[in-house]
C-alpha cells in the first residue's frame, strides 16, 4: 500500500501535479488528444493508401505495358480510346474540366435556390411551417445518393431527352451534362439549404432590429443586412456543397453516359466525371487499368483541395466580417 | 406645451404577464426625457412601444393609446415604416451592420430610396459630424465598422439614426456596454443633440439621468411612479418610492 502511495507521489512530482483534480484533468485532456489523433490519422492513412496505389502506373512499367507519362495523363483528352491497349491511353485532362464545369453549374443552380429557401425558413415562415420545412430539408440531406441516382435516371433522363428533342438534338437517351448538373444540383440543395439556414438563423437579432428601427422593410433587412451578415456561413455552405458535387459518384454514373473524350461543354452531350471514371468497371479489371483509378482518385482529391482553397480565398476576400 | 408623444392608459402584456400598467406620459419636444428604474421595471419595454419595435415580439399585446403628433401609432392604418424613420433608435449594445462605416450611415437613406451619390456623401458626412465621429473616421470611411471601438460603434449607431433626419431619438441604455470615457463622450453628444432632437433615454444610472436629462420618469414594477423636471425628481420627489430609489434604499 505504501509502495503504491509512493509511486503516486513520485508520479505527481514528475509531472508537477499538485492535486487529484489536476491528475484527472490531465487524463481527460490526454483522452481528448488520443481521440483526435485517431480520427485525424484515418485521413492520413487513406491518403497514403490511395497514393501508394495511385503512383504505381507512373513509376513501374506495369507488367510490360509501359510507364504512364504523368503530364500526358493530366492533360490528355481521351480515356482508353485506341485500337490496341497501351499505357498512353489514359488521360484525365478533359475529365477534370468536365468535373469542374458540371459542379460549377450545379452550384450555380442550387446556391440561389438554397439560400432563398434558407432565408424563407429562417426569417419569413411562421414557426410551425419553418419547423416542418427544416425537417424536410434534413430528410432530403439524408437521402442516399443512389436514390437520387435512380430518380435521376428514371425522371430527369426522360425530361432531358424530351427537352433535347424540342431543340432537335439527339441526346443518347438523356445521358448528358445537363442531366448530371440537375441531379447534382438536387443533391447538394439540401446541404446548402441546411447550412445556410443555420448561418442565417445565427445572425444577431440586434443587427436585424437596428435595420428595422431605421425604417427598413423586412425584405430590405433580410437582403441587405441578414444575408450579408451570414455571408461567411453561406460561403461555408457553398464549400461543402461543392465538395459533395465534386465527390459524388453513384448518382452521377447513372446519368453521365461516360464519355471517353472531351471536354463535354454542350449541355446535351454525354460526359464523364472523375468519380464516374473511377467507378466504371472497377470490379472487373486488374493491373494498370485498376491502379490508374487510384491515380484518378488522387487527382480528384487535389481538385477538391484546390477548389476548396479557392473558395476559402474568395470567402476571406468578400466575407471578411466578424459578426458577433 | 409642445408634446411629441402623448401616451394615455398604456397597458402592455407579454402573454399573461402585464409588463406595463396604465402609463400616462407626455414627451416634450427638444427635451431629454430619461426613464429610470430598477431592472425589469418596464422602461425598455416602454421605449420600444414608441417606435413599435414591440411588434416583433409575437406574444406582446398593447392596450391604450400612444399618439405621435396627435395620431394614434397603433392604428391599423398607421405607417410603421414612416414612424421608424421619424423616431430613430439607438440600442443597448452597439449594433453596427457588418459593412463599411460609410455604408452603415448611408443604409437608412438608401433603404428609403435615396440613391444620389452626392446627396448620400453629404448625409453621411453631416451625420458623422453631428455624432462627433467624423474626425476619427474620415480617412477610413470604407473600412469595416466592426473595426471601431465600442464607443465609436455606438456613436456610429447614433450617426446612423441621425442620417434619417428623425425628430425623436430613442436610446435604450446606450452606454451600458461602454467604458466611462466612451460614456462621457456619448453624454456630451446627447447634450449637443437635444437642440435639434427630442431624446428619450432609458438609463440604469441615476447619475446619468441627473446629468443629461430635462425630465425624468421613474418606473417601478411596470408602473410609472412619478414624472417631473429632473431637478425636482432628484431634490424633492413627491413620491416616497421615488425618494427611496434615488437615495439608494432599494433597486
Amino acid at each position: 500500500m505504501t509502495e503504491i502511495k509512493k509511486q503516486i507521489t513520485r508520479f505527481k512530482k514528475k509531472f508537477n501535479f499538485n492535486s487529484k483534480k489536476e491528475v484527472i484533468d490531465f487524463l481527460v485532456r490526454t483522452f481528448f488528444l488520443l481521440s483526435t489523433i485517431l480520427s485525424a490519422s484515418f485521413i492520413v492513412i487513406i491518403i497514403i493508401f490511395i497514393a501508394q496505389k495511385g503512383v504505381i502506373p507512373f513509376v513501374t512499367d506495369n507488367d510490360g505495358i509501359g510507364r504512364v507519362n504523368l503530364w500526358k495523363f493530366l492533360t490528355g483528352l481521351d480515356w482508353l480510346k485506341g485500337t490496341a491497349f497501351k499505357s498512353n491511353l489514359y488521360g484525365v485532362g478533359f475529365i477534370i474540366i468536365n468535373t469542374l464545369y458540371i459542379s460549377f453549374f450545379a452550384l450555380l443552380i442550387s446556391m440561389p435556390i438554397g439560400v432563398l429557401t434558407a432565408l424563407f425558413i429562417a426569417k419569413i415562415a411562421p414557426k410551425k411551417i419553418a419547423e416542418f420545412l427544416r425537417t424536410v430539408v434534413e430528410l432530403l440531406a439524408a437521402v442516399p445518393s443512389i436514390v437520387y441516382g435512380l430518380f435521376g435516371s428514371g425522371l430527369i433522363l426522360t425530361l432531358v431527352y424530351n427537352l433535347a428533342k424540342i431543340f432537335g438534338v439527339q441526346s443518347k437517351g438523356g445521358n448528358s451534362v445537363l442531366a448530371v448538373i440537375l441531379v447534382l444540383a438536387l443533391m447538394i440543395l439540401p446541404t446548402i439549404t441546411a447550412l445556410s439556414e443555420v448561418a442565417i438563423r445565427s445572425v444577431n437579432k440586434d443587427i436585424e432590429h437596428g435595420s428595422l428601427a431605421l425604417g427598413a422593410t423586412r425584405t430590405q433587412t433580410n437582403f441587405k443586412v441578414v444575408l450579408s451578415s451570414a455571408k461567411s456561413g453561406i460561403f461555408s455552405a457553398a464549400i461543402l456543397g461543392l465538395g459533395r458535387a465534386l465527390g459524388e459518384a453513384t448518382a452521377v454514373s447513372l446519368v453521365a453516359g461516360n464519355a471517353r473524350s472531351g471536354p463535354s461543354l454542350a449541355f446535351f452531350e454525354i460526359t464523364s466525371t472523375l468519380t464516374s471514371t473511377m467507378l466504371q468497371g472497377l470490379k472487373e479489371t486488374i493491373g494498370i487499368d485498376y491502379d490508374i483509378r487510384f491515380s484518378v482518385g488522387l487527382v480528384l482529391m487535389v481538385v477538391i483541395l484546390f477548389s476548396n482553397l479557392t473558395l476559402n480565398f474568395i470567402k476571406k476576400k468578400v466575407g471578411n466580417v466578424d459578426v458577433k | 406645451m409642445n408634446n411629441v408623444f402623448n401616451i394615455k392608459n398604456l397597458d402592455l402584456f407579454y402573454d399573461d404577464f402585464q409588463a406595463l400598467k396604465n402609463i400616462d406620459l407626455d414627451v416634450e419636444k427638444n427635451k431629454v426625457t430619461a426613464l429610470i428604474g430598477p431592472s425589469g421595471c418596464g422602461k425598455s419595454t416602454f421605449i420600444r412601444c414608441l417606435n413599435r419595435m414591440n411588434d416583433l415580439i409575437p406574444s406582446c399585446k398593447i392596450e391604450g393609446n400612444i399618439q405621435y403628433h396627435k395620431e394614434d401609432i397603433y392604428d391599423d392604418n398607421y405607417d410603421v415604416i414612416g414612424l421608424r424613420t421619424d423616431v430613430g433608435m439607438v440600442f443597448q449594445s452597439p449594433n453596427p451592420f457588418p459593412m463599411s462605416i460609410y455604408d452603415n450611415v448611408a443604409y437608412g437613406p438608401r433603404c428609403a430610396g435615396n440613391k444620389n451619390k452626392d446627396k448620400l456623401d453629404k448625409i453621411v458626412e453631416n451625420s458623422l459630424k453631428k455624432a462627433a465621429l467624423y474626425d476619427e473616421v474620415k480617412d477610413r470611411m470604407n473600412d469595416s465598422a466592426m473595426g471601431l471601438s465600442g464607443g465609436q460603434q455606438q456613436r456610429l449607431c447614433i450617426a446612423r439614426a441621425i442620417a434619417m433626419e428623425p425628430e425623436v431619438i430613442l436610446m435604450d441604455e446606450p452606454t451600458s456596454a461602454l467604458d466611462p470615457i466612451a460614456t462621457l463622450k456619448i453624454e456630451e453628444l446627447i447634450n449637443d443633440l437635444k437642440e435639434n432632437y427630442t431624446i428619450v433615454i432609458v438609463t440604469h444610472s441615476m447619475q446619468q439621468a441627473a446629468r443629461i436629462s430635462d425630465k425624468t420618469a421613474f418606473f417601478l414594477m411596470g408602473e410609472l411612479i412619478e414624472v417631473d423636471e429632473t431637478d425636482k425628481i432628484f431634490t424633492q420627489p413627491s413620491n416616497q418610492k421615488t425618494e427611496d430609489y434615488i437615495t439608494g434604499r432599494f433597486g
